[in-house]
């Protein structure tokens, strides 16, 4: 038996005495070691993104994952967890695509992965994802909405929330300055100054990695589908550096 | 002769003005024999969506059962109801799963769509038996009379049919195309859709 | 060559099918029983390819059971008509299909209604008044289109029976020399003297 962990943490399928799974809570440890991230208003996603050392090419680190044209998500914990979850959650996105003819509501998606969580918690041979995720989303019949979803596979609703390792601190700031009805820019200077708020280092569009949803007013509600595409317009995407900088200098 | 002729049975649906209304004959024959003359081929999906099936009898039932189960389970995991276009969706996709054995249906999709401002606007649309879907804006035909049924619904056809003439309109169109075709007939049932309501009529036949 | 009809009236359904067994042009028996008892007020009339019918029967037979003992109430008629055509259904699209065609004759005795269900080797099903299988289709819905009645009592029921079987042998070049008649009502299935 591997130290550490005691009698009860050699099976993922095996409760301890006390009713815990252990090796659930140990997931949940390797989330809180991880960077920051956080969401406002369920339309805002915004992480840093720090490396190791200064000759990495940071590129092509992606912490903010769109998964269909409504949806995107962000995490903290395990990198390499998040890519293959971002990998299940696309495909699942286009599996509803092709029955249904349109993406999934921000809800359903949500569930399809957290019940992917969920199975790691309860199979054999594999081991629970170290990672928790906010996933942030519009549809037509919830609006925007944002959910958390920890490695247990459980998952809820917030209006805005952090998780990473300095997910307490970030969570008070937010409290304080969360109101129910500000502007798409407001809300992502709140999320820049919840993101300053225990930032190490220097916060630049290099350092830091922000994603949208944008509310489709009545009018574009009404066009519809974009001539000659047969898709509606995107209601997620990633903020490209420049667009960072500039809100950044404000 | 086609297995798609074989139990006979024709459907029709038609757009009007904040309206849409679909029909289909009674008659369940083997061949020119008829069996039952209240042979039911249309059937309610959501308050606001009919699906028609003519084609294979056994096929009609085995396509009910299935898309009243997938109908089901959308709406306890969406906590929503099914809308026409995303029904149209599904019932391509399931009968495409049956791509090299397909189910010997021509499904036909009426309902009322919700739109984004909160009104509803008139949907209508068929597919073949691989769920190839055809999005028509005013009338779609299938089953053995389908021929006579182009006939006599494009002559009498008009834009902006209010819910009551589209309801004659309809009538009419089937109740003339079924008496040509010895495949169907035995009756009519109609439905009428309208944001608010469905009104249906079973119509008299000829009976021979 | 199989013969088998079915009719309804007022509170009864009455199954009748011919006895005969057949091996290509040679009557092997006379005595057949193609009315399978499947519930207390529930019972079959199979018709259709030799061996496969007794083989999907005593299937249907086993699983109505198996239903009762686990559930320590019978299958109702509908829902036992649905699932037998699900049977069918899945099976005309598997390897070997079944061909069996059935009458299902069932008293609900929940509704303390009789149902008659139509329904053939494809797996289409069909409630109906009254139902034929075989050639002696052709000659029996015609005449119980005319002398139907839902409401008629056992006796003129089983008198509309005796004009079906009496046309068949009339006109039918293989005329079957004997019936079997079975009854469901509220006291249950029963075999009648024909």
């Amino acid at each position: 038996m591997a130290t550490g962990g005691g009698a009860y943490s050699y099976s993922l399928t095996v409760f301890s005495p006390s009713g815990k799974l252990v090796q659930i809570e140990h997931a949940l440890a390797a989330v809180s070691q991880g960077t920051t991230s956080l969401a406002t208003n369920g339309i805002v996603i915004a992480t840093e993104k720090k490396t190791s050392s200064l000759l990495i090419d940071d590129s092509m680190i992606e912490r903010v994952a769109v998964v269909c044209p409504n949806i995107g998500i962000v995490y903290s914990g395990m990198g390499p967890d998040f890519r293959i979850l971002v990998t299940k959650a696309r495909k699942s996105a286009q599996a509803y695509w092709k029955v249904h003819g349109e993406y999934p509501p921000t809800k359903v998606l949500t569930q399809e992965i957290a019940n992917i969580m969920q199975q790691a918690t309860q199979s054999g041979g594999v081991r629970p994802y170290g990672v928790s995720l906010l996933v942030a989303g519009w549809d037509i019949n919830r609006g925007p909405t944002l959910y958390q979803v920890d490695p247990s596979g459980s998952f809820w609703a917030w209006k805005a929330s952090a998780i990473g390792k300095n997910m307490v601190n970030a969570k008070t700031f937010l409290e304080k300055r969360y109101n129910d009805d500000i502007s798409l820019e407001d809300a992502i200077h709140t999320a820049l100054l919840t993101l300053k708020e225990g930032f190490e280092g220097q916060m630049t569009e290099k350092t830091i990695e922000i994603g949208v949803v944008t509310v489709p007013s009545p009018a574009e509600l009404e066009v519809g589908k974009v001539e000659g595409t047969g898709r509606f317009k995107a209601t997620f995407r990633k903020l490209t550096e420049e667009e960072v900088r500039d809100y950044l200098s404000l | 002769m086609s297995i798609m002729d074989y139990n006979g049975g024709s459907v029709i649906a038609m757009v009007g003005k904040d309206c849409v209304a679909i029909a289909s004959d009674l008659r369940l024959g083997v061949q020119s024999l008829s069996i039952a003359s209240d042979f039911q081929k249309i059937f309610p999906v959501t308050d606001r969506i009919f699906v028609g099936l003519p084609g294979l009898a056994t096929d009609v039932t085995t396509l009910h059962e299935q898309f009243r189960y997938r109908v089901n389970m959308y709406t306890i995991k969406e906590e929503r109801e099914i809308e026409p276009e995303a029904f149209t969706a599904l019932v391509s996709s399931t009968l495409y799963e049956k791509r090299f054995g397909p189910y010997f249906i021509e499904p036909v999709i009426a309902g009322m769509q919700k739109l984004p401002n909160g009104g509803y606007a008139p949907f209508i649309a068929g597919t073949d038996v691989i769920g190839c879907i055809n999005f028509a804006k005013d009338l779609i035909v299938a089953g053995t009379a389908s021929e006579k049924l182009f006939g006599v619904a494009e002559g009498l056809w008009e834009p902006d049919l209010e819910a009551d003439d589209l309801f004659e309109t309809i009538s009419q169109s089937l109740l003339n195309a079924v008496d040509r075709d010895a495949y169907s007939g035995w009756g009519a049932i109609v439905h009428v859709i309208t944001k608010d309501k469905v009104v249906t009529r079973t119509l008299k036949g000829r009976m021979d | 060559m199989d013969v088998s009809f079915a009719i309804t009236g007022k509170g009864y359904v009455i199954l009748a099918a011919d006895t005969t067994a057949a091996h290509s042009i040679l009557k092997v028996k006379l005595d057949e029983d193609k009315i399978k008892e499947l519930s207390p007020h529930l019972a079959m009339a199979y018709s259709g390819e030799p061996g496969d019918t007794v083989q999907f029967a005593e299937y249907v037979e086993r699983n109505i059971r198996l239903y009762q003992i686990r559930n320590l109430y019978p299958l109702r008629p509908a829902s036992a008509a649905s699932w037998i055509r699900r049977s069918l259904a899945d099976s005309l699209r598997s390897r070997k299909p079944y061909s069996v065609n059935l009458l299902l004759g069932g008293y609900d005795t929940n509704t303390h209604t009789p149902h008659l269900y139509w329904m053939d080797y494809l797996g289409t099903l069909t409630e109906v008044p009254f139902g034929a299988h075989g050639y002696g289709s052709y000659f029996a819905l015609s005449l119980l289109d005319r002398y139907h009645d839902p409401e008629a009592p056992l006796e003129e029921g089983l008198a509309v029976l005796r004009r079906c079987i009496d046309e068949v042998a009339k006109r039918l070049i293989v005329a079957q020399p004997k019936y079997k008649v079975k009854v469901i009502d509220k006291d249950g299935v029963r075999e009648i003297e024909f």
